[in-house]
């Protein structure tokens, strides 16, 4: 057996992760870690950000800043900063994003329009400022957007949030059109439920009934977040070289029916 | 000068120098996107608009460096 063979390797890969400090970016970042990687990690919670530094292989080679992705300009320096430090991008974690359950006749714009603005647009400006000649490495990479089962079926409650999901998943298909001439190529994954303190207070994750039945719903139960991470592994290595514009449920089986 | 380099570069997603004399046609990355940007460049930064078959007769980065800056 060649124990070199490893397609997945992150070995020196420059990976920018948004919402680092919690869930699955947190594991993103410890498991890119052990890939090789080499990390710029962002989020607006520190104290958070401080804890996944203490989990991830090699803190030294990383880099993190605590920033609210809605503050552009910072955005700009801080990735300026950050590739003169670890060096030119190879793969971008769009994570960072909030949650809620709401229903459609009680929604009010300016909750739309938070929504759209965190869960949207800073993934847009981020990849944006991350994409930019001098900042994303010659060689290309890949950009993975996060969107979720919500954002490709109907779900109750589930609209507001559901839209921006799938607002980033045909973003995910023009961008590879767009970067498909500097061989960036762009994804975007649908998990399925997975308990992180994005959900753990919302009703079907807190309330052991409809917890049940969401269990339920998923062929294979509720998912952690170490499976995220190693899709995300595949997402962000040259074993998906070949790999642009395609949207990547880990659901374990929730899209099924 | 310099700027208007710099944002042409920036624009056609070039790492690579970019100068004056050099046929933008023969750049590896000029294709319909990089078209695209120079217009939406021209028209942003220097307030000029330009139809394609004119754009056609233009060769060098500063045969439009030269429009964007005559008045
Ligand atoms: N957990 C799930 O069941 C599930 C399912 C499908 C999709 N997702 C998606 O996966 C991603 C990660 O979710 P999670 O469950 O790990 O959530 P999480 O709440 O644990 O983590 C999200 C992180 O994003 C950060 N963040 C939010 N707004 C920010 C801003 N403006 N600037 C900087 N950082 C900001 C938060 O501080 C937090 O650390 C989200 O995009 C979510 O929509 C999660």
């Amino acid at each position: 057996m060649d124990t070199l063979f490893n397609p997945f390797s992150l070995k020196d890969k420059v990976v920018v992760i948004s919402g680092a400090a919690s869930g699955i970016a947190r594991q993103c970042a410890i498991s890119c870690s052990k890939m090789g990687a080499r990390l710029i990690l962002l989020d607006l919670n520190g104290v958070g950000l401080a804890e996944t530094m203490k989990l991830v292989d090699s803190p030294e080679y990383h880099f993190y800043s605590c920033l609210n992705l809605l503050d552009y300009d910072k955005v700009s320096q801080v990735i300026k900063e950050a590739v003169n430090q670890v060096g030119k991008i190879n793969g971008l974690l769009n994570c960072a994003g909030i949650s809620t359950t709401n229903l459609f006749k009680i929604t009010k714009p300016e909750e739309l329009d938070k929504f759209f603005h965190v869960n949207v647009y800073t993934a847009y400006f981020l990849t944006q400022e991350c994409c930019r000649v001098g900042n994303w490495a010659k060689e290309g990479g890949s950009v993975v957007f996060f969107s979720s089962v919500a954002g490709n079926l109907g779900e109750i409650g589930k609209s507001t949030y559901g839209m921006t999901k799938a607002a980033l998943l045909n973003l995910s298909k023009h961008l590879a059109c767009e970067l498909a001439r500097r061989k960036i190529r762009v994804n975007s994954i649908s998990p399925g439920a997975i308990c992180t303190p994005i959900n753990m207070n919302l009703p079907h994750m807190k309330d052991p009934e409809k917890r049940a039945v969401l269990e339920a719903q998923h062929l294979l139960g509720l998912g952690e977040i170490s499976d995220v991470a190693n899709a995300c592994i595949f997402l962000l290595s040259d074993a998906s070289r070949w790999v642009t514009g395609t949207n990547l449920f880990v659901d374990g089986g929730y899209s099924v029916k | 000068m310099n700027e208007f380099l710099n944002l042409f570069k920036e624009a056609i997603e070039r790492e690579d120098e970019v100068r004056l004399e050099d046929e933008f046609r023969k750049y590896d990355e000029w294709d319909s996107m990089a078209y695209l940007s120079v217009i939406a460049l021209m028209d942003d930064k220097y307030n000029k608009q330009m139809e394609e078959a004119e754009f056609n007769t233009l060769q060098t980065v500063g045969d439009i460096y030269e429009i964007c800056t005559k008045n």
